[in-house]
């Protein structure tokens, strides 16, 4: 299994794809934050601010294109046509043969996933909410640790429910759309909230719960609560993919 | 591929008309006969050609047809891969292009279509480059590697959108699926295919303009025996009938038997061009003289 | 013309541009139903119900625009037979153009139609339906350039969804010249948006004209 893992590291690591998630999702919160840090500074002189609190939580959100770019990768580089002389052909046909257990397979490559994507989220956390802490630490707490395990849990999961409805969907452009205009700064997910309470229970936004205090849901949800509400939602759909792919032709 | 077990002869008539020139070709194409049993879809191919009355003398057109590469040099990645090439390919003969694999065959015949630029040099058919031709497709018939379809399209909308784009009617696709033997497959998606029947299709687009000449890169590639047979019959009667016929590829026991001159390449550089007979030379055979031209590095057989 | 009948024909023929036309439309159906359920239960979710669904929709034309272009260089080596077909690159570019925004207009006007709440004000309608075909445009333009789908996707989505709106929260000029304003307010920013699409669909066409095939 070990040596599974690292096949599919090795494979995850050799896409430019891939590389452009991991720039991006490390870079993109921390240079935010410097670059928001005048504006903020005046909000919180002039108040506005609600819960300085969540300071540096909120800006994590913005890096979450690389998680998702990642999920998607995993499985949509499998799908791609290995070229024009078999359009059939894709490289998931040479990876079955050197791993004709599905499941293993899908265990290696979800593995090797979060192994990525949780050094990524630990680096940028740690990058952003210390360059908040020393750009605004004085009216800003640092955030209790378990807060920021539970941000790095986010992460990883959502880059796995991109994992997830890749494998449904075979196609990586359907997740890529969905997710990335949901972690936009106006999300669907959060419109929706707004028409029905049902949507607090979407895995985004009861997964950011787990780390967000102040946010204005209309249904407010403890974070060990929430954390299991996302991961559920996690963990059906990648059940669903497994079965699907156990049991489709290439 | 399957074997149809239906007897189907194909006429088809094409008219390939040079408006600069205001002379005409009038080409009868392929018949092909399909028999049950062993021998497969693949036989007989009888062709024949009429020449329009106000026509001035075979040869003068024919000369019209001709492939002329001139000093090509390529750079690409900035390594060079075409050195000073030049070679010519007339009507009536099969031109062989033989190389080792990278010598720089396919990136000279994309030159010559239009694919990619040279760096200096020229490539011409018919007098002029390939992107300054009128409707290219009733000129030139070119198959590269692959289909050249897109893996979701079927076979025939494939096929009707490159009829389309070069003013052809609608029934040249159904006509050439059936010159190639694809007809069943013809609602298929070209992701479907397999290596021959991808090879088949890119076939079928080249000859949906029954053009006078015709670009050939490996074409046996992924063929069955009768694939083979069918083409090597395929290019001796189109060569026979007029066209201009240009050949790539490694097989030397086919080019031997079907070339009537040969062009080798290696390393970007073309080593000897010729007669058949010549460039065999005194070899026993085409192999033996393209190894002993082609001498390789020591050790490596690649 | 021949050219434009052999573009259309592809067009039409391509089954994943009929899934994105239709989830596009259903989406907005969708998003639009939602606005009206908020404002039905007292919390508006923006000021203008009508176009707001369009700022999120305008991503299923990016992605309409992408996969349109992309067809040509993944899943088959189809710009080879396109270039042999049709070797005259600028027209070519210019026709496919042409014909992309023939066949997203009326996916277009249908999806500012249905976005459209009853008695909701119908002047800003043309516009709509021509900023979202622009929109198609760019993504096409873009693609044709980077040549796979998925970077051409990330870059676009990244920028209309995450770049453009921290840059218009930063600095109010900013949104002047970014392509999506004209989606979120359609007094401003029609020239960003026909500057972009011309200046993406330009890009194409040299690169086209120069590179290899």
């Amino acid at each position: 299994m070990v040596r599974l893992i690292r096949a599919e590291l090795r494979k995850l690591l050799g896409l430019p794809t891939a590389w452009i998630g991991l720039v991006l999702g490390t870079l993109t919160a921390p240079v935010i934050v410097l670059l928001n840090a005048p504006y903020t500074r005046r909000a919180i002189a002039a108040g506005t601010l609600t819960d300085p609190s969540d300071l540096g939580m909120r800006d994590l959100g913005v890096g979450l294109i690389g998680p998702i770019i990642l999920g998607v990768i995993v499985v949509s580089s499998e799908y791609t046509s290995t070229g024009p002389d078999t359009p059939g052909a894709r490289q998931l046909t040479a990876t079955l043969v050197a791993v004709p257990d599905r499941l293993r397979l899908l265990v290696a490559k979800t593995t090797a996933l979060v192994l990525v994507v949780a050094v990524q989220a630990t680096v940028t956390t740690a990058a952003t909410l210390t360059l908040t802490q020393v750009l605004h630490g004085i009216h800003a707490p640092a955030p209790a640790p378990a807060r920021v395990a539970a941000a790095i849990l986010y992460w990883t999961l959502t880059a796995l429910l991109a994992y997830a409805i890749t494998l449904i969907t075979r196609n990586g452009i359907v997740p890529l759309t969905l997710l990335i205009i949901n972690s936009s700064v106006v999300s669907v997910s959060y419109l929706l909230t707004k028409v029905t309470d049902l949507a607090s229970y979407l895995p985004d936004i009861a997964g950011a719960q787990m780390f967000i205090g102040t946010a204005g849901f209309p249904v407010e949800i403890a974070p060990v609560t929430a954390g299991m509400v996302m991961t559920a939602w996690v963990v059906a759909l990648l059940g669903l993919g497994a079965v699907l792919f156990q049991r489709r032709d290439v | 591929m399957a074997i149809t077990s239906t007897l189907i002869t194909t006429v088809t008539t094409g008219t390939a008309l040079d408006r600069a020139v205001g002379r005409g070709w009038a080409f009868t194409s392929l018949t092909l006969a399909l028999r049950p049993g062993s021998d497969g879809p693949w036989t007989d191919s009888v062709v024949r050609i009429r020449e329009r009355s106000d026509v001035r003398g075979p040869k003068q057109l024919l000369t019209q047809f001709m492939i002329t590469i001139e000093n090509v040099s390529k750079i690409k990645s900035r390594t060079q891969i075409l050195y000073d090439v030049s070679f010519e390919a007339r009507p009536g003969r099969v031109t062989g292009f033989l190389g080792p694999n990278g010598a720089g065959k396919t990136s000279a015949l994309r030159i010559l279509l239009g694919l990619d630029r040279p760096q200096s040099g020229t490539a011409l058919i018919r007098g002029r480059p390939y992107r300054k031709l009128d409707r290219p497709l009733t000129t030139v018939g070119a198959l590269l590697d692959g289909s050249g379809a897109h893996r979701a399209r079927t076979a025939r909308a494939h096929l009707r959108w490159v009829a389309a784009s070069n003013g052809l009617p609608n029934s040249r696709a159904d006509e050439v699926l059936e010159v190639v033997g694809l007809t069943g497959d013809a609602r298929k998606r070209a992701g479907r295919f397999s290596l021959g029947m991808s090879r088949r299709l890119g076939l079928a687009t080249a000859l949906l303009g029954d053009p006078a000449v015709l670009v050939l890169d490996e074409p046996v590639n992924g063929l069955d025996p009768a694939g083979i047979r069918w083409m090597r019959e395929f290019l001796k009667n189109s060569a026979a009938q007029g066209r201009t016929v240009l050949v790539s590829s490694h097989l030397m026991g086919e080019l031997a038997e079907i070339a009537d001159d040969v062009i080798v390449i290696n390393k970007g550089r073309v080593v000897i061009h010729g007669r058949l007979a010549d460039v065999t030379g005194g070899h026993r055979t085409l192999e033996d003289a393209f190894f002993a031209l082609t001498a390789a590095e020591a050790g490596s057989p690649w | 013309m021949n050219t434009a009948r052999a573009e259309l024909r592809k067009l039409l023929t391509l089954p994943s541009l009929r899934r994105t036309a239709l989830l596009t439309c259903a989406a907005n159906l969708l998003l639009a139903y939602a606005y009206a359920a908020a404002e039905s239960r007292g919390e508006p979710l923006g000021d203008d119900a009508a176009l707001a669904p369009l700022g999120y929709t305008q991503a299923g034309f990016l992605v309409l625009g992408v996969l349109a272009a992309a067809s040509e260089y993944q899943e088959g080596d189809q710009i080879r037979t396109t270039l042999l077909a049709m070797p005259r690159r600028l027209p070519l570019q210019a026709v496919k153009a042409a014909v992309l925004a023939v066949v997203t207009l009326p996916v277009a006007a249908v999806t500012v139609a249905t976005s459209t709440p009853a008695g909701g004000a119908g002047t800003w309608m043309p516009a709509a339906t021509a900023y979202l075909t622009l929109t198609t445009l760019l993504g096409a333009a873009v693609a044709s350039v980077v040549r796979r789908s998925v970077p051409a996707v990330v870059l676009l989505l990244g920028l209309y969804f995450i770049a453009g709106p921290l840059l218009r929260a930063r600095t109010a000029t900013s949104a002047a010249y970014l392509p999506d304003t004209a989606a979120l307010d359609p007094s401003r920013g029609a020239a960003a948006t026909i500057t972009w699409t011309l200046a993406a669909l330009t890009l194409a066409a040299v690169t086209l004209h120069r590179r290899d095939a």
